[in-house]
């Protein structure tokens, strides 16, 4: 299986999305540290000494700017795990670049976990520092005023959440990769991505409005791909409880007002063994 | 152990019913060289892939070097060079040989003496640092032989090795099947090229149309039908009653000046001196008898248009 996952390794690297993705993330990280810091001293100059008197703007607009900083983050990191996932065995298979590979005493089993391996370490380990990043900005660029006061067992959880979020997306990449070509499964994973996307924010509307029908739907795109319930968590653990009216993880547009519940957390653990474990089954019979 | 590394029965790989390759059964002694025959689209690579587990069989079983096909165990010792040989060009050929000197399970420093061998023996010593994007098609079927051997496999699986190759290149390959072939290595060769297979193989087997029409030492399937040049004085020989039953057919080949050239057929390859013994008798004036060496393309012609004929009155009798 290390083979595997070390070529994995070299295959992204070498690849030029991969470069792209970590020139465009640090710029990025550059822009909002920049963006954070202006929004500091611009609420220094406007605030002053009543900083203590603004309190709840205060935290209103630390959280926002690091939850809009945190989802734009979940959103490159889904995207890099869509781009660098989809095709590690569809492209293989079409160009015959496996057969040597499967000619050897290998397992099917083990490449396809090879490559789970491979991707997921390095995708964990970008969605880490993505996460370390974008709060590091927080907490240090953004000084007293806009520093989000979050614990050692806050920022644990949310970034286990966040950081959950790739190893689902491989977890279904792999199992598209195993079964289609690279064109057909990365298209069927953007729209799945787009589908719990935009019923993450289906569901929130409708938890404001309180529409069922709506949250409804929400639930049931969540249950079709659960990556936005998984941000939707990290959040949650971040800003502390959202069934808090004045929790600060409920508020604006990346607000978590209908908080997905534990159960769906081990629905999309779940989810992840399950596409995996078809992935495995399916690759292995199938002829490359 | 087995006398034969490949054993199979009535193997078939079909896709809808149709194509690939069907009811294969055959052997291929350890330590031959199986020249594995046909057209292209004939089911060769189809054979192959489905030995390798890369594609599961639709019906019948095989056994490589005594394991059931599609296990690990079958594909401990064996090596592959495919038809379509894709490497991932952004690594060097260093780095494609290591990774597959891992998948072998063999050491780092084992992994080290064994490429630096293997790079020798394709002829790809000091370029191995350069990437296979850089390569020419020839060096990248070279690196991709080079692939095949790195676990010094009991089998060879080379699936038209010398395709990219220039005349030196095939020439250095054809050198290289005979030496893995003196080490007691088995090596099964896919090819269309006759020509090059005659040099190298002592076995073949000769697939048509998925079908395998026949295998086993090529010279012996050459002798299906045995023939000699006769040369003599043209007044005194004709055929007709003259010749004897063992000779089934003749055929007047070319008449210059005095002396005709005859083709005769023989039931068996041993008729030549009792032939000569029956035209002396006869009074014949013979000039020269030359026993007709069958090419290995002559035998695979034969064994295809025997099979097509075959298939037409088959068809012919349907429709009948």
């Amino acid at each position: 299986m290390w083979p595997i996952m070390k070529i994995t390794y070299r295959e992204m690297i070498s690849k030029r999305i991969f470069t792209i993705t970590i020139l465009m993330s640090l710029a990025f990280l550059l822009l909002f540290g920049v963006a954070t810091w202006y929004a500091a001293r611009e609420m220094n100059e406007s605030w002053g000494g009543r900083a203590s008197d603004m309190l709840l703007q205060k935290n209103f607009f630390s959280t926002q700017l690091l939850g809009m900083g945190l989802y734009f983050g979940s959103f490159i990191t889904a995207l890099l795990a869509i781009l660098s996932s989809v095709g590690s065995i569809a492209h293989e298979v079409e160009s015959h670049q496996i057969d040597t590979w499967l000619a050897r005493a290998l397992p099917r089993h083990r490449y396809v976990l090879g490559k789970f391996g491979g991707l997921t370490s390095m995708l964990v380990l970008y969605a880490l520092l993505m996460f370390l990043g974008i709060l590091g900005i927080n907490q240090w660029v953004g000084g007293g005023m806009l520093a989000v006061d979050v614990s050692a067992q806050q920022i644990g959880t949310s970034l286990g959440y966040f950081i959950l979020m790739p190893v689902i997306l491989v977890c279904v990449s792999l199992l598209l990769s195993s079964i289609t070509t690279t064109v057909t499964g990365g298209i069927i994973l953007i729209i799945l991505y787009g589908i719990s996307f935009i019923g993450g924010f289906v569901e929130q509307i409708g938890s404001i409005l309180g529409e069922n029908a709506l949250i409804n739907i929400g639930i049931i795109s969540s249950l079709l791909f659960p990556t936005d319930s998984l941000f939707r968590q990290s959040t949650v653990a971040l800003f502390e409880a959202a069934e808090d009216p004045i929790s600060f993880a409920s508020q604006g547009i990346f607000g978590t007002t209908s908080p997905p519940s534990q159960l769906m957390f081990f629905y999309t653990l779940f989810y992840g063994a399950a596409t995996l474990a078809l992935a495995v089954r399916l690759f292995g019979k199938r002829d490359v | 152990m087995s006398n034969y590394v490949i054993e199979t029965w009535d193997l078939s790989k079909q896709y809808n019913g149709k194509a690939g390759c069907k009811n294969i059964t055959l052997q291929v002694p350890r330590g031959s060289v199986f020249g594995f025959l046909g057209q292209n689209g004939a089911g060769k690579s189809t054979f192959v892939r489905t030995m390798l587990g890369l594609l599961h069989p639709t019906a019948g079983k095989a056994v490589m070097l005594g394991h059931p096909i599609g296990t690990v165990e079958s594909r401990q010792k064996v090596g592959y060079l495919p038809e379509l040989f894709r490497y991932p060009d952004w690594l060097t050929g260093q780095q494609l040989l290591e990774h597959h000197a891992q998948l072998c399970g063999l050491s780092r420093s084992q992994g080290r003496a064994v490429i630096r061998d293997v790079l020798e023996q394709v002829g790809l010593a000091g370029r191995e640092r350069e990437r296979i994007r850089g390569y020419s098609k020839g060096m990248q079927q070279r690196i991709g032989i080079a692939c095949a051997l790195l676990s010094d496999p009991e089998l060879i699986f080379l699936d038209e090795p010398t395709s990219a190759l220039d005349p030196i290149g095939r020439k250095e390959v054809r050198e290289l099947i005979t030496r893995l072939r003196d080490q007691g290595k088995t090596i099964f060769l896919n090819s269309h090229l006759l020509s090059e297979m005659e040099s190298v193989c002592n076995y073949v087997g000769i697939i048509h149309r998925s079908e395998l029409v026949v295998h086993g030492d090529w010279r012996k399937l050459s002798s299906v039908a045995p023939q000699v040049e006769l040369t003599v004085e043209a007044a005194s020989f004709s055929a007709g009653e003259e010749l004897p039953a063992f000779v089934t057919e003749s055929r007047l080949l070319r008449e210059a000046a005095s002396r005709a050239t005859w083709l005769l057929t023989l039931d068996q390859d041993n008729r030549v001196p009792a032939l000569l013994q029956a035209l002396v008798g006869r009074g014949a004036a013979v000039h020269e008898v030359v026993q007709k060496q069958q090419s290995l393309e002559e035998v695979f012609l034969y064994w295809v248009q025997k099979k097509e004929g075959e298939a037409h009155v088959a068809d012919h009798e349907n429709h009948v």
